[in-house]
């Protein structure tokens, strides 16, 4: 077993010390949270790192709070198994709370955050594909100032983000579901501890029996996870049907631009984006309303 | 790179070590206390084998720095037993045949032990949803299951 590379190691207490390290040591250093994705690749020298700077001692930050009536706001140290236990997730969220849930691994959740999660910026990330439907927002510290993300604009490519080299992310907001809003999220995988070969999730929001709007994210089907804004724009404002449903998937399925690996094939990965986002939209017409 | 000195409450003995950044928690556990009980398998966090509590939480030792448990409670499977006497769980493995090559073993337990140390008595589908993050390569799954069944009974009746 190989051992990590030799690094400096901080622990910063604020965030402004913890982003203050970031600016001065750039490229070469990495954030700490969970460690379930860094660790391992830097064992693997996936990624080499000469400073780590840890942020688990930063305190306040695993923070889970349900805001009346104004969503609901996680810290950069929120782990994975604190949101799929928290009621207002599951509750107001259940897309969300079923990508958490389907994470098959306990110690996963113990340790990940799903901030760490997004930082990573795989096209396979179920969280990101789930919170890329709910509008979330990140909050992003710098050295001089504090800025928001919207999701949409945060992966820009595999494992590229929009924060620049003194940022970190220290929370997200999720906003209140809308009236009527219902959301679905599916998955395909080899095994059920593997990373997904496509994933898609799903909110619609109904008004008087039509969509009001739809908003469709996809996993693991381009360079990052994305909405199909094509076949989200066809059914908004019509009546979701088993026909509207098909073309929509169709268009969704078109939209994808995914690669061939060892998990599966491009054409078996876009085959079956239409499929889940088929199944998912179908989802949202048999589950209770938010 | 500088070595910090870390205190850890290590199956309730306290322990003052100087610790390299890079040291994984697994390495430590292994390779400088000689705690070898706790297996590294993958070494990346995806089979389970390595799994210790931090705090009563399940952690993958291979994927934890070892500083970052500093001030921390860690069991292992060492810290189970008492004395000769081994805890419900460890019997119930062996009564039900659950060990075949036993390198998932310590992990296997442990993800026991935290899963019935907050549910005494886990449903079948509980079971396997806190085991999922475990992989037997010799397939005994079903025997592992039976064993937590029988070790959560065993504890109920005042077992440990």
């Amino acid at each position: 077993m190989r051992i990590l590379k030799p690094f400096e190691y901080f622990e910063p207490v604020t965030v402004s010390d913890a982003v203050g390290l970031l600016a001065t040591y750039g490229d070469k250093s990495r954030i700490l949270a969970g460690g379930i994705d860094l660790i391992p690749r830097m064992r693997r020298r996936e990624i080499s790192a000469d400073y780590l700077i840890s942020i688990q001692k930063i305190p306040g930050l695993d923070y889970i709070q349900e805001q009346e009536n104004a969503g609901l706001k996680f810290g950069a140290l929120a782990r994975l198994y604190a949101l799929e236990n928290f009621k207002g997730i599951k509750k107001n969220y259940p897309g969300l709370h079923a990508a958490i849930h389907q994470i098959s691994s306990i110690q996963t959740k113990h340790m990940g955050t799903a901030v760490g999660n997004l930082c990573v910026a795989t096209p396979a990330s179920d969280v990101a594909t789930a919170l890329l439907t709910l509008g979330a927002e990140l909050t992003v510290s710098g050295v001089s100032r504090e800025r928001k993300i919207p999701i949409g604009q945060f992966f820009l490519e595999n494992n590229r983000t929009s924060l620049h080299g003194d940022e970190m992310v220290t929370g997200v907001n999720l906003p209140h579901p809308p009236n009527g809003m219902r959301t679905a999220f599916l998955n395909l995988f080899r095994t059920h501890s593997d990373i997904a070969k496509v994933s898609v999730a799903v909110a619609v929001v109904f008004e008087d029996g039509l969509c009001k709007e739809a908003r469709i994210a996809i996993g693991a089907a381009a360079p990052t996870v994305f909405r199909a804004v094509n076949a989200e724009k066809a059914l908004a404002g019509r009546k979701l049907n088993s026909k509207m449903i098909d073309e929509a998937a169709k268009i969704a399925a078109e939209e994808t631009r995914p690669i061939t690996d060892m998990r599966s094939t491009a054409e078996y990965r876009k085959s079956m984006s239409e499929l889940l986002v088929r199944k998912a939209l179908e989802r949202t017409l048999e589950s209770p309303k938010v | 790179m500088k070595k910090e000195i870390c205190n850890f409450r290590i199956n309730g003995r306290p322990y003052e070590l100087l610790v390299a950044p890079n040291t994984t928690l697994s390495d430590l556990l292994r390779e400088q206390l000689d705690l070898t009980g706790t297996k590294c398998s993958c070494g990346v966090g995806e089979c389970g084998s390595c799994t210790v509590l931090v705090d009563g939480k399940p952690t993958l030792s291979c994927s934890t720095l070892a500083v970052t448990a500093r001030d921390k409670d860690i069991l292992t499977i060492e810290g189970l037993s008492r004395g000769t006497e081994l805890h419900p769980i460890q019997k119930a493995f062996i009564d039900h045949g659950a060990i075949q090559c036993g390198y998932c073993t310590p992990g296997m337990i442990i993800m026991a032990k935290a899963l019935l140390d907050n549910n005494p008595a886990p449903t079948l589908e509980e079971v396997k949803e806190a085991m999922a993050g475990n992989i037997c390569r010799c397939t005994g799954y079903v025997k592992i299951i039976d064993a937590v069944i029988a070790a959560a009974h065993m504890m109920r009746k005042g077992g440990n």
